[in-house]
C-alpha cells in the first residue's frame, strides 16, 4: 500500500501517478491493465465448463465435486495486460522558449517513466527534432531507474531545427499495437501538420500535451520595446508593446488555443495542458479518468 | 577612371574633411543593419506575434537612428567643414578705380591754409567721404591709386573692402610736391587691362588741381581709352579763389600752362568717354558730387561672394547626441520577457498508492 520506492536517486520528489485506459490493450505479457478475452490468470471472472474451456490445468475441484450433474468446471480469469507507454517530444528549435524541454517536461518524462515502469509497462522515449534524436531517446524498457535516464536525457537535450520531421519518424518506429503515447510539444506548426501527424498515430492512443508559456500570454508587459527572434527561422523583429497590442496578442494567443482545442476535439483526443510548471494533480486526474 | 574622379571631385568640391583616414570608420555605420541594442529574446514562432506596423517603424527608426549616431560621430571626429567658397552673385555696382591726387595741397583747407581748428582738410573731407561712398557700396570692386610726382599703385581691383577702406583711410597722410596727373589716369586705364567682367567700369579722379599733360601721354590715354571703354569723374576740391575748370579765362591768356584745370577739362571731354566732372568748393559740395556718383554708377554687377570655411563637426556631434539619446531611451524602455520554463512545480507530490489497485 505504501510502498515507497527508495531505489530511485529522485524518488523522494517523484510519486509514480496511476494511468487508466479506456481500451482494453492486446498482447501477451501480462501487466496492470484489464486485457482483452480470457486468459488463465488475473482477476477471477467465472466458471465455465471443461468442454468449453478444455484447460484441465485450471478445474476447479470443489465447484465440479458440488455439481450435481458431475459437469467438471474450469476457472476463467480476466487477464491483465502490459501497455507500451511512449513519450514523443518536440526538440524543434521553438522548445527551446524558457528551457521547458529541461524544466517541466523533463520532469514530466520521469514522472511518466517512473509510472510506467512501477504499472509494469514499458516506457519509450523519443526526442525529435530533424529526425529522431538518439541522445534524447530510449527505447522500450521497464528497467529500475529509467525515470532518472530520461530526465537526464532530456535536460541535455538542446532543442534545435525546424519543423516536425522527427516526429513523424518517431510515429513510424512506435510498437506495432496499440500504446499509450504522450505526444509534447508546443504546437505552434501549421494545423495542416499536427492533422498529417495526428493521422500517422491513428494506431495509438495520444495524449497531447500542450506546452505554453505565461510570458507570451498573462505576463506580457503592458509598455516598453522587447525584441524577439524567432527560434526556428532567427528571424528578428522589434515589438512595441502597449496596452492595444496587448490585447490583440492574447487575443490571437485565445483565438490559436480555441482552433487547436478544436482540432484534437474533432479526433477524440483530450489535451493536457503544461503551462509553465508541472501541474501533477491535473495531470493525475487526467489519467485517472482514461 | 578619370570620370569617376570627376564625379567625386564634382561631390566633394564644397566640402571636405580634416582627417580623411578617420573616414574608413564610416565602414562601422552598417553595424546597427547587423546588430540592435536590444538583447534578443527568443520566441517560439514569430508567428505568435501580431503584426503591427508600429513597431516595424520603430525598429526602421532605430536603426536609422543608429546609422545616423555612427556616420554624424565618424564625420565629426574626421572634422567635416564646409570648404571656404565663392559664390557668383547678381547685384548692382561698378569696378571702380579711386585715383587720387596725393600732392600736399590736399592738405590744406578749402580755404588754401593748413587746416585749424574745426576746419577740414581737403583730404580728411575726401577720405571721410570716400569711406562713406565705398562702405554705401558693398559689391563693387574698386582699386585704389595715387599720383603726385608718379603714380603709386596701392590696390589692384579687389572685393576687399576692409583693404580699399585701409587704403582710402591712409589719403591724408602728407603728400608730396607735383601732380603727375598723366600718368595716375594712365595708370587708372591700366587698372582695366585684365578686367575681362562686363561689369560698368569707373575711374574717379580725385584731385585739387591739375597739371600740363605731356603730349606722348596724353596720346597714350586717347589710344587707352579707345581700347578701355569706361567712366570718367573728376571730383574737383576747388581751392576758394583758385581756378574752376569751367572758367574761360580773358582772351590771350588761355594757355594750357596758365589754366591747367580748364585744360585737363577740355582734355578728358576730348577723349570720347562717358565724362562728367564735379567742381566742389566745400566737403559738402563734395558729398553732393559722390551722391551723384552713387547714383550713375549702378548698373547690374556679377560679383563673387565669398562664404567662410564653416566647422560642422559640433552640428555633427549634436546630431550624433540626439541619435544616441533616442537610441539610449529606446534602451532604457526595454522589457524582456520572463518565461517561468525553468521554475519546477511546487505541486504537493499525490499520496503513493497501490497501482494495482487504482488500475
Amino acid at each position: 500500500m505504501t510502498a515507497t520506492p527508495r531505489d530511485t536517486p529522485t524518488a523522494d520528489d517523484l510519486r509514480p501517478l496511476p494511468y487508466r485506459l479506456r481500451w482494453r490493450p492486446e498482447g501477451i505479457f501480462p501487466g496492470a491493465h484489464p486485457g482483452r478475452g480470457e486468459g488463465a490468470e488475473g482477476e477471477f471472472r467465472r466458471h465455465v465448463s471443461l468442454l468449453r474451456q478444455p484447460d484441465p490445468r485450471r478445474i476447479d475441484l470443489r465447484v465440479s465435486l458440488r455439481d450435481p450433474y458431475g459437469e467438471l468446471h474450469v476457472r476463467q480469469f480476466a487477464p491483465r495486460r502490459a501497455v507500451p507507454v511512449a513519450m514523443l517530444v518536440d526538440l524543434s528549435g521553438s522548445m527551446r522558449f524558457g528551457a521547458a524541454v529541461a524544466g517541466p517536461v523533463a520532469e514530466l518524462g520521469a514522472l511518466l517513466a517512473l509510472s510506467a515502469v512501477r504499472s509494469g509497462d514499458n516506457f519509450a522515449l523519443f526526442g525529435c527534432d530533424d529526425g529522431v534524436n538518439e541522445a534524447a531517446s530510449l527505447p522500450l524498457s521497464r528497467r529500475r531507474g529509467l525515470e532518472a535516464e530520461v530526465r537526464e536525457r532530456l535536460m541535455a537535450a538542446r532543442p534545435r531545427g525546424a519543423g516536425a520531421a522527427g516526429l513523424f519518424e518517431a510515429s513510424g518506429r512506435l510498437p506495432g499495437r496499440r500504446s499509450l503515447v504522450f505526444l509534447v510539444s508546443d504546437f505552434l506548426m501549421p494545423a495542416g501538420e499536427i492533422e498529417r501527424l495526428l493521422d500517422a498515430l491513428w494506431r495509438h492512443d495520444v495524449v497531447p500535451v500542450v506546452l505554453r508559456d505565461g510570458a507570451l500570454e498573462e505576463d506580457l508587459p503592458r509598455w516598453g520595446l522587447i525584441e524577439l527572434g524567432d527560434l526556428e527561422t532567427g528571424a528578428a523583429r522589434l515589438v512595441f508593446m502597449r496596452p492595444a497590442l496587448r490585447a490583440r496578442w492574447l487575443r490571437a494567443a485565445r483565438a490559436r488555443q480555441a482552433a487547436l482545442a478544436g482540432l484534437f476535439a474533432r479526433r477524440g483526443l483530450r489535451p493536457v495542458t503544461l503551462k509553465d510548471a508541472l501541474d501533477t494533480d491535473a495531470l493525475a486526474q487526467r489519467l485517472m479518468e482514461g | 577612371m578619370n570620370a569617376a574622379g570627376a564625379v567625386w571631385e564634382g561631390l566633394t568640391r564644397g566640402w571636405g574633411v580634416d582627417h580623411p583616414a578617420v573616414l574608413a570608420l564610416l565602414l562601422l555605420a552598417v553595424l546597427p543593419l547587423l546588430a540592435t541594442p536590444f538583447r534578443r529574446r527568443g520566441i517560439a514562432a514569430a508567428s505568435l506575434i501580431p503584426d503591427d506596423p508600429l513597431s516595424r517603424l520603430l525598429g526602421a527608426g532605430l536603426r536609422l537612428a543608429g546609422i545616423v549616431a555612427m556616420v554624424a560621430l565618424v564625420l565629426g571626429l574626421a572634422g567635416l567643414h564646409r570648404r571656404e567658397q565663392s559664390v557668383e552673385r547678381e547685384g548692382t555696382g561698378a569696378h571702380l578705380v579711386l585715383l587720387l591726387d596725393r600732392s600736399s595741397s590736399m592738405d590744406n583747407s578749402f580755404a588754401g591754409r593748413a587746416p585749424t581748428g574745426d576746419q577740414e582738410s581737403k583730404s580728411a573731407a575726401a577720405k571721410r567721404l570716400l569711406a562713406e561712398f565705398v562702405a554705401r557700396r558693398p559689391h563693387d570692386r574698386i582699386a585704389v591709386a595715387a599720383f603726385s610726382t608718379s603714380p603709386m599703385p596701392v590696390l589692384p581691383l579687389t572685393d576687399h573692402h576692409e583693404v580699399v577702406d585701409a587704403a582710402i583711410d591712409a589719403i591724408d597722410r602728407p603728400g608730396l610736391a607735383f601732380t603727375d596727373v598723366g600718368r595716375g589716369l594712365a595708370l587708372a586705364f591700366s587698372s582695366f587691362a585684365d578686367d575681362t567682367d562686363e561689369a560698368s567700369r569707373a575711374v574717379l579722379l580725385v584731385s585739387d588741381g591739375a597739371a600740363l599733360i605731356d603730349r606722348r601721354v596724353q596720346e597714350a590715354l586717347r589710344d587707352a581709352a579707345a581700347r578701355t571703354p569706361l567712366h570718367l569723374y573728376w571730383l574737383f576740391l576747388r581751392t576758394r579763389g583758385a581756378q574752376g575748370i569751367y572758367d574761360v579765362p580773358a582772351s590771350g591768356d588761355d594757355s594750357a600752362q596758365a589754366n591747367p584745370e580748364r585744360h585737363l577739362h577740355l582734355f578728358l571731354q576730348s577723349l570720347g568717354l562717358p565724362y562728367r566732372a564735379f567742381e566742389a568748393t566745400s566737403p559738402e559740395a563734395v558729398a553732393q558730387a559722390i551722391s551723384e556718383i552713387d547714383r550713375q554708377e549702378t548698373r547690374p554687377i556679377r560679383y563673387a561672394e565669398r562664404i567662410p570655411r564653416r566647422d560642422l563637426a559640433r552640428p555633427a556631434f549634436l546630431i550624433a547626441a540626439l541619435a544616441v539619446a533616442l537610441l539610449l531611451a529606446a534602451k532604457l524602455a526595454e522589457r524582456q520577457l520572463r518565461p517561468a520554463g525553468r521554475r519546477l512545480a511546487g505541486a504537493t507530490p499525490l499520496p503513493a498508492a497501490d497501482l494495482r489497485r487504482a488500475a
